[in-house]
């Protein structure tokens, strides 16, 4: 199967900005998410994170999020994310998950904490911002 | 004027009327908008941007804004999702339209929004009892059955929308509100009310 080496979209008003580069190990999600079809907008990006965590397209990974906003069907697609970067890590790979929100941002601030029970073995960090 | 014009310019006049004797009424109720209908994501969007410029407006703090806007994002997708009156074509793009009703209004410094839309009679018993639930749930159990939901395989025919439930339980300040009520022997129609 030919590798896909990055996956980019420009923010729009319900989707967020995305920055895959599968063969440097950075991804990063940012902005509003409440897409129509959130199956659609996330599967192809869960289907490439999982393709090159298994192929270790990369020695080390950083996935950073920083939303503003998203739904919950946003957040089962975060959470399908999670658990790929967690079993990764539980395999060996050097994986630093980086939860960044605004340090008024109360919801983003909760989400971020239930999210980061989940992780034994990757390095899961709270980054507020000002 | 002839005759038939002056008959017509009558019938203008209690149309205006019965029309700003309804909108006086709505705004009464403390109704910023409410839509009955065909509902699409577009709509959706469109409702959402209204609602989130008028409510910033209004100097209301950004934790509230974004709560309300939240609530009414899963409601008006559960409506998309899950109204048992809909029409589905295969056009290009293809037609997804779902009828219900969404208000949004405010009451006593506080936000509401409810939704109205038919669902089938045998998913009602479901409904009632997962909304019974979250109904008992303090904001830490809903947090944790939040998480707990997130972890799972989504249930079968549910698309997702239980967690939206407990999302709108959540962002909600007090227990969010419900009823059925049966309009035939195949449906029944559901109205949700969660005030912020």
């Amino acid at each position: 199967m030919a590798v896909v080496e990055t996956i980019e979209h420009e923010a729009t008003d319900r989707t967020p900005a995305v920055e895959f580069d599968f063969s440097a190990g950075k991804y990063r999600l940012s902005g509003e998410s409440y897409p129509e079809d959130a199956a659609n907008f996330y599967g192809p990006l869960t289907q490439g994170l999982r393709q090159a965590i298994e192929d270790r397209a990369s020695d080390e990974v950083e996935f950073t999020v920083e939303m503003i906003y998203f739904n919950s069907s946003t957040a089962k697609a975060l959470m399908n994310m999670f658990q790929i970067l967690e079993d990764g890590a539980e395999a060996g790979l050097k994986v630093r998950i980086n939860w960044c929100y605004h340090e008024d941002d109360e919801t983003m601030e909760e989400f971020g904490e239930d999210f980061s029970e989940d992780f034994e073995h990757a390095d899961y960090r709270m980054c507020p911002l000002t | 004027m002839s005759e038939t014009a002056e008959a017509r310019a009558d019938a203008s006049a209690l149309i205006a009327e019965e029309v700003l004797g309804f909108q006086r009424n709505m705004t009464r109720r403390g109704i910023i908008f409410s839509f009955t209908g065909y509902i699409s994501e577009g709509i959706l969007k469109a409702l959402g941007d209204a609602l989130r410029q008028k409510i910033r407006l209004e100097s209301t703090d950004t934790k509230t804004v974004n709560r309300v806007f939240s609530v009414f994002v899963e409601q008006v997708q559960n409506i998309i999702r899950y109204s048992a009156e809909r029409i589905e074509h295969d056009a290009e793009p293809p037609v997804e339209l779902s009828s219900g009703m969404i208000t949004v209004g405010s009451e006593n410094g506080q936000f509401f929004v409810i939704c109205g839309n038919v669902i089938g009679r045998k998913d009602a018993d479901t409904l009632a009892a997962r909304l019974r639930e979250l109904a008992g749930m303090d904001s830490d159990e809903l947090r944790r059955f939040y998480k707990e939901k997130l972890r799972e395989p989504p249930d079968e025919g549910s698309k997702g929308g239980s967690i939206g439930l407990i999302e709108i339980a959540r962002r909600a300040s007090e227990p969010i509100q419900f009823d059925f009520q049966h309009i035939s022997d195949a449906h029944s129609y559901f109205v949700l009310k969660a005030y912020i």
